[in-house]
């Protein structure tokens, strides 16, 4: 199956790639969780909580295309019954819509996949739009959860 | 944000967006199955959850799917839930750190 989530950010494609790529931004947005990769095609990423060394996240940059598009394969290492399911894959696209971006995230899974992988992307987006129009981060609850304690 | 909640002040369409909760990327002529209501109706309906973010629809060959979209949804609730509750969670965050006896403040 398939989830699609479309976001209109006011603010450029550079500046939403970079939000989207740099660890320290994206960790503001994204639970805390920390992910780390050089963003080259085929290069591996890594999601970690700040605060115990394992791994949250993890998969493939597929496709690279700055300030556009980034597919990457998906697999969530946060509990047990999330590391059962198979490789998904998620595509970042950005478009730029007059003097905002529009941002769609379509994440691909097996049908009747675990809610808890993508139940987090309204969240997770809505926290990237906060972060660049306003500078501010979201506080939610849940939306902090693995920021440094 | 206007358009967000005149989109959902109708109950055809509440039903429509929980239609795709339920089972994500329909056809037109699914989701038709599912009302009492013509095609025309239910296109129009289709319409403007899709003018307030909350469909958007996507070509797989022939067909036309259609895809629920909750981010604005979640925007909504950002807007105020963080607001309002902050002083909540601060607050239960005290009262475990107190009643977990590692408080070492004595301002509370």
């Amino acid at each position: 199956m398939e989830k699609i989530y479309e976001i209109y950010i006011k603010t450029t494609p550079e500046r939403l790639w970079e939000a989207i790529t740099t660890p320290e931004l994206r960790a503001k947005y994204s639970f805390g969780v920390v992910v780390t990769s050089d963003f080259t095609p085929n290069s591996t990423f890594e999601g970690r909580s700040p605060n115990a060394p394992i791994i949250l996240t993890q998969g493939v940059n597929l496709e690279v295309d700055p300030p556009r598009k980034l597919v990457q394969s998906f697999n969530a290492l946060w509990s047990d019954d999330v590391k059962k399911e198979p490789t998904s894959r998620v595509t970042w696209e950005i478009e730029q819509v007059a003097d905002s971006c529009q941002l769609t995230v379509t994440h691909e899974l097996r049908d009747g996949a675990n809610s808890e992988l993508y139940g987090g992307w309204p969240m997770i987006l809505s926290g990237l739009k906060t972060l660049l129009e306003t500078g501010e981060l979201l506080t939610t609850p849940g939306s902090l959860r693995y920021v440094p304690t | 944000m206007d358009a967000i909640f005149r989109a959902l002040a109708d109950p055809t369409r509440r039903s429509l967006l929980d239609a795709l909760f339920e089972e994500d990327g329909q056809t037109l002529g699914a989701l038709e199955g599912r009302l009492a209501m013509s095609r025309f109706g239910v296109m129009k309906h289709l319409r403007i959850l899709e003018e307030a973010g909350l469909v958007v629809t996507r070509r797989r060959g022939r067909e036309k799917l259609h895809f629920i979209n909750p981010v604005p949804i979640r925007l909504v609730h950002d807007r105020w839930v963080s607001k309002f509750s902050e002083p909540w969670v601060a607050g239960l965050s005290d009262l475990k750190r107190t009643l977990e006896g590692n408080d070492d403040g004595k301002n509370l």
